[in-house]
This record gives structure tokens, C-alpha cells and sequence, in this order.
């Protein structure tokens, strides 16, 4: 079970940011303020750091870390 | 007064401030007294620190000129820079801590004292030190060029621009070999506060005073420009181009050397994990730089040197004393990078191509001697760059990173792959150069970033030949410390 979340939150930031792109690509909807294209990319400044937070949780929950 | 004399009044008072206090950095005589302390602090900074410093590094006036002038060019391409910088920080989280602590433990101060270390071959090293400062030279020359910018629009007909910058590259220099990573350390925290608080109030205001407001400004943009805003979805550089591109980006920027110092600095492998965590958001800074080059695109008058963007766009708006702390602002982000760039670049010179190749039985005081006064070789070396090829600038630093990233395998693999062989990274490393620059040169690469084409043949030829050496391999000290976990 944690090895599983923890691939999904690996997989998660690589996937919206690189793989899911071209699927983004657009104008609108236009949500606060920004074009849709550009409101994805400032959702994932800051849904990473929680991706990165959750991965040192399950880490240091398991101990493999100092 | 004028408004003109006012904004480059409190340019010359802040950069003064920031000189002093570069200086005073270096009072406690500890700072200096070993390669150690003069280019990683003694590995005793906490996270906060970290993230000022590694921030101070990566956040520079090129970034801000760049990024504005290349958004007025080519629109929504150059956003590869966020999947890029976050995308770094995530991926720096796997290794670095791990890195950090086969540094602390060997008192490693650069990457290629790491691949010394790691595969006993002080061949590796030099090829990485020669790779980092023939990279980073061109990059500290940007830093130079972007405050001579700079001065040019803020002192026309005031001041003789040539002069002034070799002056304040002298100073920085200078505190730079007094105060070692010290200097650059405290007045980064100055200047990204200034660089938060001035994106921030711009952000907000050239809305405001261009288009009435924040929504009508994307509604006219949506309307008058729309290419800015979305990736093309074909032409020479599309997705295929954007994605590598970042690929790229965020597997080098650890391996340029003001980075890798930055990091050596932490005090603890927690204070990187944090810094991994949160660099992310320091992305927003850059998110609103793109903004304000498409603003510029829309207000400038056609014709305008993009070069000059944004610092047209703050003289078109503001004059005065706003002028006068955003061109402080843009002074700063030029000269500090620039004494961190010299703090790395110095450090694999003097250590790894002046020891590891050419005077192995240096004695500690001398090196550290030798490692200061190379700052002043480096950023002597970026201005004359800067003199004689002042236009090949801009490529050269797209370049920098396409080569930089070829010392990924042998830095990163290394640290989880323990039979990965010397013979076989070398030949990698050479290849995936030789690519990267044959297919710049050539001016054809299909659509995707050199470097990834470079990367991928560096890691085929590493996989190819390792069986061959592995047997070969013995164990060292740093690999037992690596894998015997």
C-alpha cells in the first residue's frame, strides 16, 4: 500500500508536467486570472512541494531515512 | 533632481551597500582559511540559508532579462522554464541528500572531487572541471552583460558603462576572495527579498497602469496576441522541443557548479530535503517575469531591442525612485550569482585541473591561496568574453546547459549504481559532448533539445560498454560507504 502511494506521487509531478502538456495546451477555461495553459503550471508549483512532502512522510515513516 | 539622476542615485547606494557588506562577511579570519570553509562555509548553514543562497544562484538577472526577452520573442515557449525548475527541485530530492553525505564524509567541495573520489580516476575529474568552467564562463559573462544593460538604460548620457562594470566586477571579485561563499551568502538574502518585494509591486502596478487591471489585461492579450500564450503545435520548436528542453534543464541545473556549492554549504542532509521541498515555490517569481515580457509585447512600441524589455517596460512606467530599486534590483541579481558562479568555477580550476593534473602534492594553504586568487582569472576570463563575443551570449548559455547535463550519469548513476565503471562514464561523457555540440553546430536536431539527443547517447554508450570493464572494477572507500547499506 505505501509503495504504491508512494510511485504515485513520484509519478505524479513527472507525468502533469512533462507527459501531460500537449493535453493542456489551451486558453481556457480561464481560472483565476490566468489562461488555462499557465493556471496548470502554477498548480503544480505548489502541488509538488506537497508531492515532495508526502514521499519524506512515507519515507521517514518507514525509517529509510536519518 | 531628475528622475533619470534619482534611479541611478539609489542604484549605485544599494549596490555600494551590498560591496560593504560583501566585505564585512569576511572579517572572522576563519572564513578563509581553507578551501573548505572560503567555498563551502564549513558545510554549517541551515536550511533557510540554503534556500537564499541556492535561490541567489539560480534567480539571476539573466533570468529576469532572458526570460522577458524571450517571452516578447517567442510567447508561451520559454514557460519550459517552470516544468524545469520544479521539476529540478523534485528530482534533486533522490540524490542530492545522498550526495551531500559522501561529501561531508570525504570533505568532497566539488562534483568532479566526487567522480575523483568514486571512480579513482583523476582523468573523470578533469573532464568535469574542464566541462563546468568552459560552461560556466559564458554564463558569468550573461551575469555581466546583464548589468551592463542594465546601466546603459539607467545612466545614459550620465555614466561610462564600460568602465563602471569592470570596477564593480572588480569589487565583487575582490570580496569574493576576501569573504569566500560568506560574501555572497548575507547579502543574497538582501537581494531576494528586494527581488520578491520588486516582481511583486511590478506585478500588480503595470496592470494597473497599462491596462486597468489584472483581467483586462489577459482578456486584451487573449484577444490582440493570443499566439504568446499557448505552445505551437508544430514548427521547429513544439512540444517535442519544450518537453526535452525541461528534461534537460532540470537534470543539469544541480550540475552547474554555483549550484553544486550552494548545496555543499547545508549543515545536514535534512536541510537539502527541505530546500527540495520548497525551492518549488520560488517558481512563482518566475512566473511573473514571464508575465511582465508579455506585457512589454504588448506595450513597447514595435522595434524595441528585446534585449531591452524589461528594463524599458520600468522605464516606460515607472522613472524615479521605483525605477531606481527595480535597476538596483536587476544590479544586484547580476553581481551576486556572479561571486557564487566565481566561487565554483575557481574551485574546480584550482582543484581539479591545477592539483588533480598538473601539481598533485600542492600543500591545503597554498591551494586555498590558489583557489581565491582564480576568482579573479575567472571573472577577468567572462570579461573578456564578454568584450570580444558579445553577441554569441545568449546561445552559448542554451549550449551551457545541453553540456552541462552530460556529467549527469557520472555524478547521479554513480550513487545508485555500483557497478558503474570509469572506462565506461568517460567514453559516455565524451560522446554525449561530442553530439551535443556537433548537432548545435550543424544547426539540425530535429525539433528536440541537443542536449537530450547528447544525454541519450551518453547513457546508450555507458550501458554498452560497462559489462565490458565491470569485472575489472575493484571496491574503494567510496563505494563501500555508497552501497554497503
Amino acid at each position: 500500500m505505501r509503495k504504491v502511494l508512494l510511485i504515485i506521487l513520484i509519478a505524479l509531478p513527472i507525468i502533469s508536467q512533462l507527459i501531460a502538456l500537449p493535453f493542456v495546451n489551451s486558453i481556457h477555461p480561464i481560472i483565476v486570472g490566468l489562461p488555462f495553459f499557465h493556471f496548470w503550471l502554477v498548480l503544480w508549483i505548489f502541488l509538488t512541494p506537497l508531492c515532495t512532502w508526502g514521499i519524506y512522510a512515507l519515507q521517514k515513516a518507514e525509517g529509510s531515512i536519518d | 533632481m531628475n528622475d533619470q539622476l534619482i534611479a541611478l542615485f539609489i542604484t549605485f547606494i544599494l549596490v555600494a551597500i551590498i560591496v560593504v557588506i560583501g566585505f564585512m562577511s569576511g572579517r572572522d579570519k576563519k572564513v578563509r582559511s581553507s578551501v573548505e570553509e572560503w567555498s563551502v562555509g564549513g558545510r554549517n548553514f541551515g536550511g533557510l540559508l540554503v534556500w537564499f543562497l541556492v535561490g541567489a544562484d539560480l534567480y539571476t538577472a539573466y533570468t529576469f532579462l532572458g526570460l522577458t526577452s524571450s517571452a516578447y520573442t517567442s510567447g508561451s515557449l520559454i514557460f519550459f522554464a517552470i516544468p524545469y525548475s520544479i521539476l529540478a527541485y523534485f528530482i534533486s530530492y533522490f540524490f542530492l541528500p545522498k550526495l551531500w553525505a559522501v561529501a561531508k564524509e570525504y570533505r568532497f567541495t566539488t562534483l568532479a572531487d566526487y567522480a575523483r573520489g568514486r571512480f579513482d580516476s583523476k582523468l573523470l575529474s578533469a573532464l568535469i572541471a574542464i566541462v563546468g568552467v568552459l560552461m560556466l564562463i559564458p554564463y558569468i559573462c550573461l551575469q555581466l552583460s546583464g548589468l551592463q544593460d542594465t546601466l546603459q538604460v539607467a545612466g545614459k548620457g550620465y555614466i561610462n558603462v564600460q568602465v563602471i562594470v569592470i570596477v564593480s566586477f572588480l569589487l565583487v571579485g575582490l570580496y569574493t576572495f576576501f569573504s569566500g561563499i560568506k560574501g555572497p551568502t548575507y547579502t543574497a538574502i538582501i537581494k531576494d527579498i528586494l527581488v520578491w518585494a520588486i516582481m511583486l509591486f511590478m506585478i500588480v502596478s503595470l496592470p494597473m497602469i497599462h491596462f486597468n487591471g489584472w483581467n483586462p489585461m489577459i482578456s486584451h492579450i487573449t484577444k490582440e496576441a493570443p499566439q504568446l500564450l499557448t505552445i505551437p503545435s508544430s514548427g521547429p520548436k513544439a512540444f517535442p522541443w519544450f518537453i526535452t528542453s525541461a528534461i534537460v534543464s532540470a537534470l543539469a541545473l544541480f550540475m552547474w557548479a554555483h549550484a553544486a556549492t550552494g548545496v555543499f554549504t547545508a549543515k545536514s542532509a535534512n536541510a537539502i530535503r527541505k530546500n527540495a521541498m520548497f525551492l518549488p515555490l520560488y517558481n512563482i517569481i518566475l512566473t511573473l517575469v514571464i508575465f511582465l515580457g508579455f506585457i512589454a509585447y504588448m506595450v513597447l512600441p514595435k522595434g524595441t531591442n528585446p534585449r531591452f524589455a524589461l528594463l524599458e517596460l520600468i522605464h516606460m512606467s515607472y522613472g524615479g525612485v521605483a525605477q531606481g530599486l527595480a535597476y538596483a534590483t536587476i544590479a544586484l541579481a547580476s553581481l551576486i550569482p556572479c561571486s557564487i558562479m566565481a566561487v565554483g568555477a575557481s574551485n574546480l580550476f584550482a582543484n581539479n585541473i591545477y592539483r588533480d593534473l598538473i601539481n598533485p602534492s600542492v600543500n591545503g594553504a597554498r591551494l586555498t591561496m590558489i583557489t581565491r586568487c582564480m576568482v579573479f582569472v575567472v571573472i577577468g576570463l567572462a570579461l573578456l568574453f564578454g568584450i570580444f563575443f558579445p553577441t554569441a551570449l545568449v546561445s552559448l548559455q542554451l549550449l551551457g546547459v545541453a553540456g552541462m547535463v552530460q556529467i549527469f550519469p557520472a555524478i547521479v548513476f554513480s550513487l545508485f549504481w555500483k557497478k558503474q565503471t570509469r572506462e565506461a562514464t568517460i567514453a559516455g561523457l565524451v560522446v554525449g559532448v561530442i553530439v551535443t555540440f556537433s548537432m548545435y553546430f550543424a544547426g539540425k536536431s530535429f525539433g528536440i533539445n541537443e542536449g537530450f539527443w547528447g544525454l541519450v547517447s551518453n547513457i546508450v554508450i555507458l550501458l554498452l560498454l560497462n559489462p565490458f570493464f565491470s569485472k575489472r572494477a575493484g571496491t574503494n572507500a567510496i563505494k563501500q560507504f555508497l552501497f554497503q547499506k
